[in-house]
């Protein structure tokens, strides 16, 4: 992005660090409506994203207070949190979704600023409108760009207005069937039908043919209008084996809007990114350099400020397309900030406060390369079907390189009510094979006990010969999970090998069951019951199951 | 020690026998030395023929344990062969009611059918929900709804009966 940052003009040059105040005069602070010094922040999140970001807090100095829903009241943001307020039962429509309560609260607890991490309220524009009505700094961007990047059609036109480009279509709500028909022939088939409200997949549908194209028509529609109680569908034409590659953006209040490179995210299960990665194995500087100065322009349209994500979808000519502006701190944000040395929260923090960006982000350049998995309590053989329920043990991969961003520790209860996902695993590595290899270790030395997650399926994926030579598309997880290539059944049930494929031994299952099993009938048959002081392995046994604690079997 | 072992389709006998610092196992053709150090109550090293697999086994029931390896998570079911054989001989597989358990907890969402209805297998009968993602329950068999035993709105655990159909 150098080129494309060069040009702006920047009122500060102060780096942002936590002692920044020592170097910083108060009158270096622009008068903007959000100029304020926060020293409260209120995380309006839960699991791993209220831990980022109260993490993010203590660092710089500021309180941290978080809400909790019952399910979670011992949970890990609570527990590292400075202060933590109940917000309701269990369910998220009466806990974290209480848009109003959670405003009014940060006013109660003298919070200066909300951070609303991503999912639950992090993208609704009245939130952050009623925020800002009770004086409280919603930290992300104003309740106008929220809005105009929620709607697909309005985003869409904006974009095009602002020259940023997208993909061929309509750009209106489909009135009926024949309409949908109308203009998917004057794009072409392929084509996608999507839900304007849409996301995660709902609501969309790939049609090859005019035959087709009612059916599809009427699904989407009705999936849409359950899904988000609004069923207006629009059309475009199909990108072919796109790669999912998006900006990170971050404006202030200044008007500078600087891009801090891309990450790849074409791995994904139906629509739901599953591994990221910065940079792309197939960006160049000169398209990181394009590609940043359209995010930067999509951002300028909708008067963008703090941290956010322009996704595209990059087809294997080069073009990209965009897809939809995330209008929050991502998900995977932990990868960009491992290849820019950028803290991602820091920023957001310090842009709420109405500093301009620093000299620091200027001519960003990736340094090394930086994966991320996310580990989702879901059985990854068995249909993906959730598994909640408590983590009996848990050891996260530590040394070089490795980064766990967890909102979990060992005896946590995973409630059924909120997303599977529970922890992050990043690393950073000096090139992607270095990456990819420190990513395998790291799972190897993984522990998760009790609840089933998705971290077998990263270690077939990370041997796969596609994914190590970079040969990544949108469409790739859920074909090779179709096909049976990647997460078939565990351990073969057939035939005896000392090996499979070198994940480990098929018979290892049987063997250790049987070790632990010979073991307990050792304890039990062999030890005398030993009155008075001295305990006997059987008696420990026994008094363990008495007590309900789990004997180690 | 002759046991019988079971993991998903296999069933296999299992010879074991008590060495300086772990067992030597007999399982099918092949013969593990398995040296075994335990690490926690449910972590255990175990040295099979010098090479390390780190496991964790935790006992569910008599005879269950649930083997959490880098491979996953597997439940293995271990019998002396004498129970083996009055399992067998009882024919615990014979017809009769077949009992649908949860294979996830969640919360009862939907209930599709009514006790009496007639159904056929593969379809629904009770809708789970957890974790913003609905499952629906199906009977593997074709019968009668012989017993409804959750209610709408009521939270499950894994494994928890929900209807019998007969």
């Amino acid at each position: 992005m150098p080129g494309a940052n060069r040009e702006r003009h920047w009122r500060g040059s102060r780096r942002w660090h936590p002692e920044r105040e020592q170097v910083s005069s108060p009158s270096a602070m622009p008068e903007t409506a959000a100029s304020r010094k926060i020293r409260k922040v209120l995380v309006a999140n839960r699991g791993e994203i209220a831990v980022r970001v109260l993490r993010g807090c203590r660092e710089l100095g500021i309180r941290g207070a978080v809400i909790y829903s019952d399910a979670d009241r011992a949970a890990l943001p609570v527990r590292l949190a400075d202060e933590a307020h109940r917000i309701g039962p269990a369910p998220s429509n009466e806990s974290y979704l209480r848009a109003e309560a959670i405003v009014d609260l940060a006013v109660e607890i003298g919070a200066d600023a909300i951070h609303p991490g991503y999912g639950f309220l992090a993208e609704n524009a009245d939130f952050a409108r009623y925020a800002a009505e009770r004086g409280v700094i919603f930290i992300g961007p104003p309740p106008s760009a929220i809005a105009a990047m929620g709607s697909k059609i309005e985003s869409r036109r904006m974009m095009i207005e602002a020259g940023v480009p997208v993909v061929p279509g309509g750009r209106d709500p489909l009135a009926d069937a024949e309409a949908a028909v109308a203009a998917a022939a004057e794009i072409t088939y392929p084509v996608m039908l999507k839900a304007s409200a849409g996301g995660g997949g709902k609501g969309m549908r790939m049609v090859r043919s005019a035959e087709e194209l009612p059916a599809a028509f009427r699904e989407a529609r009705s999936e849409a209008a359950a899904s988000f109680g609004d069923d207006t569908v629009y059309v475009e034409k199909l990108v072919e084996q796109p790669r999912h590659v998006e900006i990170q953006i971050l404006g202030d209040h200044h008007g500078n809007v600087v891009s801090l490179g891309e990450r790849e995210c074409s791995l994904q299960r139906r629509h739901q990114k599953v591994i990221e990665e910065a940079p792309s194995p197939v960006v160049d500087a000169d398209l990181r350099r394009r590609m940043g100065e359209a995010a930067v322009q999509a951002a300028r349209a909708v008067g963008y400020t703090n941290a956010g994500t322009v996704e595209f979808l990059l087809d294997p000519a080069g073009e990209f397309y965009f897809l939809e502006m995330n209008t929050r701190l991502q998900v995977e944000h932990p990868v960009t900030e491992l290849v820019t040395g950028i803290d991602l929260v820091f920023a957001q923090i310090r842009i709420a406060e109405g500093e301009p960006l620093g000299e620091e982000f200027l001519r960003l350049e990736p340094r090394g390369h930086a994966i991320e998995v996310r580990l989702y309590a879901e059985d990854p053989f068995n249909r993906f079907v959730p598994s909640p329920g408590r983590i009996e043990h848990l050891r996260l991969p530590e040394g070089p390189g490795v980064r766990n961003d967890s909102g979990v520790t060992s005896g946590a209860e995973i409630p059924i009510y909120y997303d599977p996902m529970v922890a992050k695993l990043i690393v950073w590595g000096h090139d992607r094979p270095h990456a990819i290899a420190r990513l395998q270790r790291a799972l190897s030395e993984l522990q998760i006990e009790g609840i089933r997650t998705t971290a077998p399926l990263f270690t077939q994926i990370l041997r796969d010969e596609d994914f190590r030579a970079g040969r990544l598309d949108n469409g790739m997880l859920d074909r090779k999970l179709a096909s049976g290539e990647w997460a078939a059944p565990g351990p073969p049930g057939g035939g005896q090998t000392r090996n499979i494929d070198g994940s480990g031994l098929a018979d290892l299952p049987l063997i250790a069951a049987a070790v632990a099993h010979a073991e307990r009938q050792e304890v039990v048959t062999s030890q005398p019951a030993v009155a008075g002081g001295q305990r006997g392995h059987w008696k420990m046994v026994a008094r363990r199951e008495a007590l309900g604690g789990r004997p180690w079997s | 020690m002759e046991l019988i072992v079971r993991h998903q389709e296999r069933e296999e006998e299992l010879h074991l026998e008590r060495t300086d610092s772990g067992y030597r196992i007999v399982l099918g053709e092949l013969t593990y030395e398995v040296d075994v150090a335990r690490a926690s109550d449910t972590i255990h090293s175990l040295l099979i023929d010098g090479e390390q697999h780190e496991v964790s086994v935790r006992r569910r029931k008599e005879g269950l344990y649930r083997v959490t390896s880098a491979a996953g998570i597997s439940e293995v079911e271990i019998m002396d062969p004498l129970t083996h054989l009055a399992r067998t001989a009882h024919g615990e597989d014979k017809g009769g009611a077949q009992h649908v358990t949860a294979y996830m907890p969640g919360r009862v969402v939907e209930i599709l059918v009514a006790e009496g209805d007639e159904v056929e297998a593969g379809q629904g009968i009770v809708v789970l929900e957890a974790m913003k993602m609905k499952n629906e329950i199906q009977t593997e068999s074709t019968g009668v709804v012989k017993k409804l035993l959750v209610e709408k709105d009521q939270a499950v655990e894994g494994g928890d009966p929900l209807f019998e159909i007969g």
